[in-house]
């Protein structure tokens, strides 16, 4: 694994009042992160829902975790966005990085305005299980549509990781979903207490963060 | 999942004080700190207490388990 697979990468599912007004300052508030070690941040926005945003910010290096979220920077973040009520943040590294390609065997697609992101936190037991089904199904999983298959465990419960799936077309995301195949139970088991509910929405921007 | 950022508490935090009998935000905030700093996680954890009151401990064998799901039968 390289220092990218090791490096902590902390996401959130929210809703912002005004999409835009945020957008617009988010260069400003782009510029307080190289502090804490931040060199990435990717938006996606809900299909669904034009409020909702899934946010993930890639860190250098593993950072002390609480420190990181008790930052100004982390407050200031959400302040800024005019989110008065924290959600659950997910704060994991990185465990696979799947990149399925299409049933023709030609290069999976890079991330265009049609290609769907569908991301699930959940529990999954065991994850080492569950990278081999995910392994095993992989023919199957790339004949439904998905592109990437990315999964992350999380920092503070080594059960619990988050999935991003990076999906051909809307309507293969949306049978996906229905009917997920049999090595992506974790579909199932997110919306249960403090998970989110499914993310799905397109991805608005990935945007480097400047060194000072 | 991180639901404390004042705190650094987590989910499983939160869950185990709910468990045992932390039936408001203030009982859970007594019992792990989550919350109790500036407040702003209480949606989250007001939407936890919630989800175990209608889904007590004991009826939840998947989550409480662990496991990785059974495939549907026309997918195995």
């Amino acid at each position: 694994m390289g220092d990218a697979a090791m490096s902590l990468v902390l996401a959130a599912d929210y809703q912002v009042p005004d999409f835009d007004h945020w957008w617009a300052g988010l260069t400003r508030d782009v510029r307080r992160l190289p502090g804490l070690g931040a060199h990435h941040i990717v938006v996606y926005r809900s299909i669904e829902d034009a409020s909702r945003v899934f946010v993930t910010i890639g860190f250098r290096d593993r950072r002390p975790v609480d420190a990181l979220l008790r930052s100004p920077v982390m407050f200031s973040w959400f302040d800024s966005a005019g989110v008065e009520e924290f959600p659950p943040m997910f704060v994991g590294e990185v465990v696979e990085k799947l990149d399925l390609g299409s049933p023709d065997g030609s290069a999976g697609p890079a991330a265009s305005a049609s290609t769907v992101m569908v991301a699930a936190i959940a529990p999954v037991g065991q994850l080492e299980e569950m990278r081999d089904r995910v392994h095993a199904a992989a023919d199957r999983i790339a004949a439904s549509g998905v592109r990437r298959f990315w999964i992350y465990r999380a920092v503070d419960d080594q059960a619990e990781v988050m999935i991003l799936l990076q999906i051909a077309t809307e309507k293969q995301a949306e049978e996906w979903i229905r009917h997920p195949d049999a090595a992506a139970a974790f579909m199932s088991q997110a919306r249960e207490g403090a998970y989110p509910p499914l993310f799905v929405g397109h991805l608005v921007q990935a945007i480097e963060v400047p060194q000072d | 999942m991180y639901v404390c950022l004042c705190l650094g508490v987590t989910t499983h935090t939160v869950q185990q004080s709910i468990d045992a009998g932390a039936r408001t935000t203030k009982k859970v905030a007594e019992a792990c700190g989550a919350g109790s700093v500036c407040g702003r996680c209480a949606h989250t954890i007001r939407t936890m207490i919630e989800a175990s009151a209608s889904d007590p401990p004991g009826r939840r064998p998947d989550r409480l388990r662990r496991r990785w799901g059974r495939p549907p039968p026309d997918r195995q």
